[in-house]
């Protein structure tokens, strides 16, 4: 029998350490990679702060993943995924997290991708490992964390495993994006979901702006570059946003004219409004069955999650 | 700042969906086939401008736009927001995949309400389209941090404490962005004003 008496763990340094180190694990991922950015971003002095990844870089792979025709691989895996955000305990979340990164290696890409994915949700996983445990609302019989050294701030169980059973699920998905979309070019990632009944023209947008997004990209660097090399130093000044809003203007005029042209050249070479697809494809019953032992997984853990919420202390 | 995935209960997330499918479908029908190109260079430019980020003070942040991309494109924003959100999605991980309805909708609404509002508001001079182009950057902002608020709120009593984090951090954002969004609007009114004429909410309906 529980009682609603407000409980209290004080822990010992040696697991106040290993859970201190648990929960700043997303802050200590975000800063390592943010320092190693810089580092990079310092001998090559790139303007911007990202470069756009290619999504499509490890396509040509051999792999359950690649050989999977991408409407039944996008509609499955989504279908997973929306199955895995529904988790409600830490402990099933865990065990996604495991089978995301067994995906990944079946799929046979390299690591750096699923890494850097990782690092770009561990920033909202920060904020809420760090600002949920205080946040929590106290609830009756609730537990009380107390950590060595920081026993004026203590931390509520709820919103400690709340935050981590979020960090958990953000993490798998995030995980998960690598084999749905890095395994097989955009263009036939983009045609399967054609295929799953969205809009053709939508489809055509989306491809569309992904390849002025790189065209775009390398204006604005240009231009950062052109204004750095003018002085321009960015500060919290009125003048930086003037500046800024300037070029902004300036980008979209440029980017604006010169797709006009591409577009322009485009119809008079016959576009008419789609790319020229493939061949219809139909899924094989190899197709299929990974997609049924996809959804099967999410589908399990799902029930398990139900059933037997493993509850921790 | 986007959501990310298992933050929020899926009935959200689906409801999200639904609503940003219905917005995408409405955004689409708007559409002339003449300004695809103007809908896909405004969602690719707004992409890469909010890659860069401006400092502020010891942080810097990095510019939102909804404000900007509803009164370049008015009914069709939506769409733009929701293509731009799905690129960062699959690119960056910024917002997760099945968190995508919820963003686009919290990006997505202030861009519709921008573009409704800015046509009739922004007069004839410059300094009254730079005005209106303050207003709707940062009322932009504003609303997309409100809307976030609110679906973090969704997610329980736990996450009032994020909702109201969020909202302040949007603050100074908003005020960065209404001085970019002016400018920009001041800029694109002197060198070329077609652009800003957007497509009006009444015009006829494109039949495909």
């Amino acid at each position: 029998m529980t009682s609603l008496a407000t409980r209290t763990i004080v822990l010992t340094p040696s697991q106040g350490v290993v859970f201190l180190l648990c929960l700043l694990a997303p802050l200590l991922l975000l800063l390592g990679c943010r320092w190693r950015r810089r580092k990079i971003l310092g001998r090559m002095s790139t303007p911007l702060d990202w470069s756009i990844p290619a999504i499509d870089a490890q396509a040509h792979g051999s792999s359950v993943f690649h050989c999977w025709m991408p409407a039944v691989k996008i509609g499955s895996l989504l279908c997973l995924s929306f199955l895995i955000v529904a988790l409600h305990s830490l402990f099933w979340s865990m065990v996604s997290v495991l089978i995301a990164l067994i995906a990944v290696h079946l799929a046979r890409i390299p690591w750096q991708r699923p890494l850097q994915r990782l690092a770009a949700v561990s920033g909202l996983c920060a904020l809420f490992l760090l600002v949920l445990p205080l946040t929590s609302p106290p609830r009756p019989g609730e537990t009380i964390l107390l950590v060595p050294l920081l026993e004026w701030l203590p931390l509520r169980l709820t919103g400690v495993v709340l935050a981590l059973t979020i960090s958990c699920k953000a993490a798998t998905v995030a995980l998960l994006m690598e084999p749905m979309f890095a395994t097989s070019e955009l263009s036939r990632t983009l045609q399967g979901f054609t295929n799953l009944g969205l809009p053709g023209t939508l489809i055509q947008m989306i491809l569309l702006c992904h390849r002025y997004l790189f065209v775009f990209q390398q204006e604005a660097a240009r231009m950062q570059r052109a204004m750095r090399v003018r002085g321009f130093v960015p500060r919290t000044n009125l003048a930086t946003l003037r500046t800024t809003g300037n070029s902004l203007g300036m980008l979209f005029i440029r980017s604006f004219e010169r797709t006009e042209r591409v577009y322009e050249a485009m119809l008079s070479r016959g576009y008419r409004g789609t790319f020229p697809a493939a061949a219809k494809q139909f899924p094989t019953a190899k197709d299929v069955a990974k997609g049924l032992v996809a959804v099967l997984i999410g589908v399990l853990l799902l029930v398990l999650d139900r059933l037997y919420p493993v509850q921790w202390p | 700042m986007h959501i990310a995935d298992g933050v929020l209960p899926v009935s959200v997330s689906l409801a999200g969906y639904a609503l940003t499918l219905a917005g995408v479908g409405y955004s689409l029908r708007r559409l002339d086939s003449a300004n695809l190109p103007k809908v896909a260079v405004v969602t690719s430019s707004f992409f890469v401008a909010s890659l860069v980020h401006l400092p502020l003070g010891p942080t810097s942040v990095h510019l939102l736009l909804p404000g900007i991309v509803g009164a370049l494109l008015g009914p069709a924003a939506f769409l733009s927001i929701t293509i731009g959100l799905f690129l960062q999605s699959i690119l960056f991980q910024f917002g997760g995949l099945t968190a995508l309805g919820a963003n686009s909708l919290m990006m997505g609404l202030p861009a519709l309400l921008a573009g409704f509002v800015f046509p009739r508001i922004r007069g004839r001079t410059r300094t009254s389209n730079a005005l209106a182009g303050i207003l709707v950057s940062g009322g932009g902002v504003l609303l997309a941090g409100l809307l976030l608020a609110a679906l973090l709120a969704t997610a329980g009593e736990d996450f009032w404490g994020v909702a109201k984090l969020a909202v302040a951090a949007h603050v100074p954002v908003m005020f960065i962005e209404a001085g970019v969004g002016g400018c920009t609007v001041a800029f694109l009114f002197q060198v070329k004003p077609e652009l800003l004429a957007v497509q009006t909410f009444s015009g006829p309906r494109n039949e495909q």
